[in-house]
Formats: structure tokens, sequence, C-alpha cells
């Protein structure tokens, strides 16, 4: 929670972008509009996995439009997210496809005066494909004989063949695994199932580029790194880095679609640089949802502990679905790991994880990046553990989970640093009291007079790691950078690469600068940039923008606080260690004092525009910084359900929900993240998934209509919810902050599954969690109980003992 | 090719006469004339973020063709309230903490007038009844339910605002400072 201490942190201010995106003026990348824009469209292939024979783009070119094919774009193979170091980067992505892996690929691009006259050259372009057979099951992809859907792909500067169409494998092994399994008391395990699921954030891919006359490109794209978008372009389009401004824009959601470079970014850039015209290319929504997916994956998990609850170790054998490009696979597989054995102490583990190519829509990072599908499993199985050894689940959480003190793996073995700060005790304590956890019923034995609603309790934990800090530089790249400068007004100036989703990071940043300088928070403002004015900052990904994005602006904030100090002592004629900095709420300012004399002051204003009228310098300071941890930002879900068993829906009864995410800096928009996280999760857990036929084909074709997302009505209801926060300080974070974001969401399915168990009886381990699966379920164990009570009678009369 | 044809569009309190291949939908219409705000979430119809008032009802622009539209009148967002003078549900999305990222916003506030116009005191219920058009990924929609219930309080106290809105009042809608926004954006004026 905010400490007392703190002026600005923690407190409620109006949102500063509040009115222009209430009112319709905030202006996205789909808004931008240039002088002599072209409107660009693409030509998707309308099968899954085929070669182009030939491509006759002679009737476009008629229309007067400018055509692009393979042929015409650079062959570079690139892999859109540079998160991952050159030497060990998987890299299968060309700007157009020569061969197409997935339906909806891009095979050809125009650009025309008009967006119909666009959509009607690209229907003019002929393409004869030879069409593949296509492989949607990654374990069917890996068998002998399955089409193959690359030969090689680059790894580095190397050349790797791909084998069996697996993308990446990856084992670890800690301790001695099998001895752990042999000597348990009892051992849980379940085989998980987790769909691919679109991310459907509200605007689609988009891109405006315009060519300058310098041979150099400014770029208005949806992305959550302007940084990384311009070394990609920089590396395809063979253009000095300098020459390249990408624009930050506000964008309309992403939830990790937008981590690697989005697919119409250079397509668009080619189209601009061939018309010698900006271009404007958004994705349409069947475009956009044929593009992008959660991982999807198989998990095989198996818990062994000792009696009194002490978990031993773990067998876990993930197989992940990336579909047509390996965009993190690898480090996806290496995460997956990060997160089993940081949420419970395992000191033996055996983990094989297995990326496997689909003709599908290329898998991606979306809120939690593999934490949700882990969660999903452990937390089951921890709940059944507690079963089997008829311990209370939240004591068996206590006794095992990684906590203050203990090493905590985040985001995958590179990633390694000790918990700090931890708020899972409060968490637990306070979520099992609102909830009524002492009351939850026995499992199954809840029913309404009728016989027809179900009523259960159950809980989940999780976290997301704030950043992929740790001591040493890993495979992973995180820094963050910022400049922040004093305006002779004394206003500040916040000078950022770093991307607000919408999550309300900006604000953050905006309060922990001015809490930094004493300036108030209406005089600090996060301007827009691009990267030609900007030092890099990787990524907002990974629930790091608060605590290593501001981490660095604080640490830039702090720098010029001693610049601030060193100039006002020359004026004030005393030693800059005699001075501090207050904020003086009256005046609305940041004031320069002596705490031992008294009319030895100055305000930060009056010290700026002395400054400049003394032709002297601009107050500025730069930055970076690189997070030495990743430290865990807690939470936990409690909820009731109630199980129509003439439906088989699920209703929220009610929802509690507890964070640990350090200082609170935005109240309001952290109860914000966590409501968003739940409604997301609900969608995970009981309504959302992408299924495709056999030939590749999306069954929703893109369709809102059948492509659910959590609408107004399946989101858990606002009366019925309740959310908390821990009171902790992270001593590493900015002002105590740790990250919230993503953590919202990653145990909110396994807590749905755990109170639909405790609700019928019936656990699921595979999402979504349909009417359709409830019914079958509950008829399912109908007939078993019948079959059992048949089973009884016979043991009976044979004589024989146990009839389990 | 598909002929032109003049139409009169009313958006905001402002009569635009454009001539338009009759395949042109509102949205499109709309967003050409300048009028952003009203933003193409899916084109199917599905997620509400162009809709707009038609004389007063709300209709997801993408579904319907500019032409319907002729000599109507056309409120977008942007038409309720201006940057300066924010409409009074527009205040309570941002006091209640219902955007995030702000991309459904102006359906979300376009299908909250159109409810609180008829409805001044909506049950909960009759909230998520009368949104369940509108998508959004953000928030999670609980701080929706309680923007529209605290619009609608403050509705209640202030009568003017819920007779009508501003463009209907004759105010200049919002599109000067739009335009300023694009500045901020693109670092230049102009527009195509």
């Amino acid at each position: 929670m905010s400490s007392p201490d703190h002026q600005i942190v923690g407190r409620i201010f109006p949102r500063s972008d509040g009115v222009a995106r209430v009112t319709g003026a905030e202006r996205y990348t789909v808004d931008v509009s240039l002088p002599r824009m072209l409107h660009g469209r693409i030509l998707s292939s309308p099968y899954a996995h085929a070669l182009i024979q030939s491509i006759d783009t002679s009737e476009a070119e008629a229309m007067g439009a400018v055509v692009l094919t393979f042929d015409d774009v650079p062959k570079t193979r690139y892999n859109e997210r540079i998160i991952t170091i050159p030497p060990v980067l998987h890299k299968d992505h060309t700007v157009l496809a020569d061969k197409v892996r997935r339906m909806g690929e891009a095979v050809a691009a125009v650009a025309a005066e008009t967006e119909e006259l666009a959509e009607q050259a690209a229907r003019a372009i002929r393409v004869e494909y030879e069409v593949l057979p296509a492989v949607t099951d990654p374990h069917e992809a890996m068998k002998r004989g399955a089409p193959a859907i690359y030969d090689t792909v680059m790894w580095g500067k190397k050349e790797i063949a791909v084998e069996n169409n697996v993308a990446a494998e990856r084992e670890v092994n800690e301790g001695d695994a099998e001895k752990a399994f042999a000597e348990a008391d009892a051992t849980v395990e379940g085989t998980f199932r987790l769909p691919k699921v679109y991310h459907a954030q509200l605007e689609t891919k988009s891109c405006v580029c315009r060519p300058e006359p310098d041979g150099g490109l400014t770029v208005w794209p949806t992305t959550q790194s302007i940084h990384n978008v311009r070394i990609l372009l920089g590396e395809i389009f063979d253009i000095p880095l300098s020459k390249i401004d990408v624009r930050r824009v506000p964008i309309g959601g992403t939830f990790g679609s937008s981590i690697q470079m989005n697919s119409p970014i250079p397509i668009c850039a080619a189209l601009a640089l061939k018309a010698s015209r900006p271009v404007k290319l958004t994705y349409t929504r069947e475009e956009d949802a044929h593009d992008h997916t959660r991982y999807g994956c198989t998990i095989d998990l198996k818990l062994a502990a000792k009696n009194d609850g002490t978990l031993l170790g773990a067998d876990m054998e993930l197989v992940a679905d990336i579909g047509a490009h390996n965009i993190q696979a690898y480090s996806y597989l290496g995460v997956s790991i990060g997160w089993l054995v940081s949420l419970y102490k395992l000191p033996n583990v055996r983990y094989r994880g297995t990326a496997v190519y689909t003709n599908k829509a290329p898998s991606c990072a979306m809120q939690g990046f593999g934490n949700p599908q882990i969660t999903f499993a452990v937390e089951q199985l921890i709940d059944e553990l507690a079963e089997t050894l008829d311990i209370d689940p939240i004591e068996l959480r206590l006794k095992n989970y990684v906590g203050l003190g203990d090493t905590f793996w985040g985001q995958g073995p590179m990633v390694k640093s000790i918990v700090h700060s931890d708020g899972v005790p409060q968490l637990l304590a306070t979520g099992s009291e609102r909830i009524g956890w002492k009351t939850r019923p026995v499992a199954g034995q809840n029913r309404s007079e009728d016989e027809r609603f179900c009523r259960g309790i159950g809980m989940a934990r999780g976290f997301h790691t704030s950043s992929a800090g740790a001591p040493q530089p890993g495979d992973v790249i995180d820094f963050s950078g910022a400049m922040v400068k004093v305006n002779i007004d004394g206003s500040i100036d916040v000078i950022t690469a770093l991307m607000d989703h919408g999550g309300g990071t900006h604000e953050a940043i905006a309060k922990l600068v001015g809490e930094a300088l004493c300036v108030p928070f209406d005089k600090v403002n996060v301007v827009p940039v691009g990267t030609q004015t900007t030092v890099y900052d990787c990524v907002t990904h990974a629930t790091r923008g608060v605590y290593a994005g501001g981490g660095a602006a604080v640490k830039a904030a702090e720098l010029l606080v001693g610049e601030i100090l060193e100039t006002a002592a020359r004026y004030l004629n005393v030693y800059p260690d005699s001075l501090d900095l207050r904020l003086d709420e009256e005046a609305g300012q940041a004031e320069i004092y002596s705490p031992a004399i008294d009319c030895c002051r100055m305000t930060l204003e009056e010290l700026a525009k002395r400054c400049w009228m003394e032709s002297w310098k601009t107050l500025a300071a730069v930055e970076s910084y690189r997070p030495t941890n990743c430290p865990p930002a807690y939470v936990a879900v409690f909820l009731e359900v109630e199980v129509d068993t003439w439906t088989g829906q699920v209703r929220t009864a009610n929802a509690v929900m507890g964070s640990d995410c350090g200082t609170v800096v935005n109240p309001a928009m952290a109860v914000g993240q966590l409501e968003g996280g739940l409604s997301k999760g609900a969608g995970y857990a009981l309504v959302e998934g992408c299924s495709w036929d056999a030939d590749g084909q999306l069954a929703s074709r893109g369709y809102w209509l059948d492509a659910k997302i959590a609408a107004f009505d399946e989101s858990p209801h606002v009366e019925n919810l309740t959310t908390f926060f821990a009171d902790t300080y992270e001593p590493t974070g900015p002002f105590g902050a740790k990250g919230i974001g993503e953590a919202a969401m990653n145990p909110v399915a396994a807590a749905y599954a755990n109170a639909i168990a405790n609700a019928i009886g019936v656990r699921f381990y595979e999402l979504p969690i349909t009417p359709e699966k409830v019914l079958s379920a509950l008829e399912g164990r109908k007939a078993e109980g019948d079959a059992r009570k048949g089973r009884h009678l016979l043991d009976r009369s044979s004589g024989a003992g146990d009839a389990r | 090719m598909t002929e032109r044809r003049p139409i009169r569009l009313i958006v905001n309190g402002r009569a635009h006469e454009v001539s338009l291949p009759p395949n042109t939908t509102l949205l499109t219409a709309l967003r050409d004339l300048g009028c952003t705000d009203a933003k193409n979430g899916c084109e199917q119809g599905e997620c509400g973020a162009c809709a707009v008032l038609l004389d007063g009802e709300p209709m997801n622009s993408c579904m319907i063709l500019a032409w319907q539209a002729d000599g109507a009148r056309i409120t977008t967002n942007a038409g309720l309230g201006t940057l300066e003078r924010p409409h009074p549900i527009q205040e309570a999305f941002a006091d209640a903490g219902a955007i995030q990222c702000g991309f459904c916003t102006s359906g979300m506030v376009i299908a909250t007038k159109a409810l609180l116009d008829r409805n001044p005191d909506p049950t909960e219920a009759e909230i998520r009844d009368a949104l369940s058009g509108n998508l959004c990924r953000c928030t999670g929609y609980g701080q929706i339910a309680a923007a529209v219930h605290l619009a609608a309080e403050r509705l209640r106290n202030l009568p003017s605002w819920s007779a009508s809105s501003a463009s209907e009042d004759g105010q200049e809608p919002a599109f000067k400072k739009r335009v300023l926004a694009s500045d901020d954006v693109t670092g230049e004026g102009g527009r195509s």
C-alpha cells in the first residue's frame, strides 16, 4: 500500500488523458491520416498450407494500384520479436510469404488511392496455389510422415533444419525427480489441455508509414515497443536506424499481441517505399483474428509430496502448439518451467518442453505469457493433493509457496532472483475470510432445494514477474531508459519510449517522477515521442511498465535532483549537500530549500527560469536502468460459483481478488487491472477458445459472433466482486512498487476449475469449461455413480472387501 | 465501380453535403468527414465501437449504409461534449475509471446516452442489457457499469443535460480539438 510518506504516489487524480479518451478525441494509429496517403490491403491466402505457383498482378496494376509480391520485398528472414538476443533467435518470417503456412497469410499487398480501390485491386490479383496437406494438431505434426511446414529456419546466423515440425525443445533437471517420486507418500497427476485463444484487442493491427526525403521512414504503428520496430525495419530494409522514427501512438488494446513487430508493419513500409508515398495498412477483424493467439498447449504434470504436505518434486511434459511461426517458442518453454518452480518450492524437477509448428495462427504472448496455462494445472493439482492428504488447501499452499527470501525463477532458468516482498499470507487470510472459506461445502454436496443449482467455493493463487530482470544478462533483453527535464515554467517533460496500453503506466510514471522531484502530478507530462528522440526501452510486457519503466524514470529523476541542487547551490551560495527539495502544495510547485537556513530557498520554476535567462543550461537528466530483480506480483482469487445442472452454465456468485503489487501507485487504475484480469480470466475459463478444422480453416472465420469473448453479461458482475491490496513494500521497486497487470489474470481459470469441482465434484482439465462439457461430465458422473453402485453389489456378492 | 450519389449527413448539428457510392457505410462516411471518434472495431456489427445515435436511436454505424442516414440527425460521441465541456456521461466514464485503452469508449458512451434518455434510473440488469452489444477487452465492464450509474445519478440532478445533447444545444462540436490531437500524433496539421 502507499506509504504515508508519499505525497503523490498512491493518491487518486483525474486521469490526465481521461477527457480526451471519453470525448473520442484521442487518436490511435487507425486515426492517423497524412497528405497524399494511400490505403493498403493484403491479399490473404485462402489455404493453410500451400506453395505459390504463380502470381498475376497485371489486372491490379492496371487499376493504378502499387502491388507487392514476394519477389518485390527483401528476402531477409527475421523474427518479429527481438527480445531474445540475436545469437539464439529463431527466424522464419519474411515480409510476404513465399510459401503459405497458415490461413490468412499475406501473399501479396496493394496500395491505392482509396480503401475501396485497394480492396478491388487485391481481389484482382490471381494466385495459383499448389495446396499441401495441412497439419493442425501438434502431436500429429511431430509424427514421422507429417507434412513438413518448414525445411529450414535461421537460428542466429546459422541455417538449421527443422525436423518433425519441432521448432524448439527445452529440458530442465533439478535435483533427482525420479528419487523424489520413489520416496513420495502421495502423488497427483493430470493431463491439462489449454486452447489457443484470440487476444481480441479492440483496435486491429495497423500501421501508417511515410517515406522521408533522406531515405528514412516515419512510422505510426500499433506496437508495444517502438524501438524494436525500428531495429527490425532497419535490418529488413537496410536503412540506418537514425533515419527511422517510430512514433509512440496510443493503442486500442494489445494484451501481448503487439510485443512482436506486427505483421502489417513491414508490409506497409514496403508499400510506402515502393509508392514513395505515405501508406496506411489496417487489418480487418477477419485478418486480425487469423494473425495471432495465445499459446495452446498440453501439460502432463505430476507432483510428489510427503504425508505432511511438503512438496518433493514435479515432473512436467509440455507440448506447445505454436502455429505457423516461431515468435518466442524457446522463451515460452523456458518461462513455463519458471512459472512452475516459482509457484511452489520443488527441489526435484524433471521438465521437457516441446514447441511444435502447425498450420494455424501463430502463437504469441498473451496476458501472462504461459503463466495462466501452468497455474491452471498446478493449482488444480494442489487442491487434489490437499484432498488426498486431507489438508486444508490454503494451509498446503502456505506450507509450500515460493515467498520471502526464496529463489525465484521468474521468467525461466536464466532469470533468477530473491523474493524481497511477500504479501501471500495476507492475500490468503483476507481472501478466505471475505469469501467465507470456512463455510465451503463438501465437494458436490451443496444443491439448491430443487436440486437444480450447485454452489461451490474455490480459490487459486499465482503471480507474475515484474520485468525479466536478473543479476546477470541472460538471453532476454530487459532494460529501460528515460529522460526527465525541467521546463522554465517548472513543468516537467518525461521522455520515455515506454508504451502505455491504457492501464495507466504513463500515469504511474508521472506520479513516480513527481514524487522524486516533489513536483505536483499535474505539472508532470509524459510527452508524445518517437525513437529518434528517446533512449531505448525494450517493450511494455512482462508486467514491467511501472517496475522497470518507472524504475528508469525514477533513476533519471534522482540524477536530476542532484543537478537541481548543485545548480541551486550556486545561486543560493550554500553547499549542495545542505539543500533539499520539498513539495509546496499551496504554491503547487517544488521548492529547493536549506533546512538549516530559513530564508535560503527558491522554487524549481525560479531556478529553471534563471538558468534560461542567464543562458546557462536546461536542467535535464537521462538514465538507463537494468532491473536486477523480477519481483513476483502475487495475486489470489477466491470464487463462489453456481452451476446450473440443467443447462451446464456457470455463474459467478461472488468473487474476491487480492493483489500484492507493493506500493499501489494508481489505486483506481489498479482496481481496473484486477477487474479486467478477472473478466479475461473468466472468458478463458468458460467461453473462449479458437478451433480449426483439419484443413486449417479457423472455425470462427474471424467473425466475433463465433470467436466469443466475455461480453458484459459473461463478465463477473461488479456487485459480487471485492478487490483488495496487500500492505507490502518492494525494496527494489520505484517507491516500493511492483507490477500488477498480468498477475491479475494468471490464477483465474484455475480458481474457476477449483470452484466448479467444489460445486459438482467434477474436475475439468480442459479449457474452456463450456456448458456442453459440464452437462456431459454430470451425465458421465451419474453413469459412473450407477456403475459404481452396481460394482458394490457385485463386490459384496463375491465377498470382496474394498469396493474402490 | 458504383455511381456516386449526393446525400445530406447532419452530424453533431452540422450538415454535410457529400457524394458517395451507394455501398458506403455510415461508419466510413463519418470517419471520412473527420469523425474518428466512431471507431472501426470489426465492421461486423459485433463490437459496438462504431455506435452512433440516429435520430436518438443507437445504431452500429458499420451496419448502415450512409444513404440510409440521409437527412437524419446523427450524433457521435464527440457531438455529446467537448474537451472543455465534456458531457456528464463522458465525465462519469473518466471519473469511474471506466476507460483503459479507450477504443470502445465512444460506443459505450453512445449506448449509455441512448439508455439514459429512455430510462433515467436503470437497474444493473438494465445497464447490462443496454450495453450488451458493446465489447470491452480491458476493464471487465465493472467500472463501466459504475460509470453508467454515476452518470444516471448526475443527470437526474442536471435535467438540462438529460434533455438535450450539446450539439442539439447548438454548441460547437469537439472537431477543432480533434485536429489538435491529430497534430500531437502525426506532428503535422495535414489531413488527406
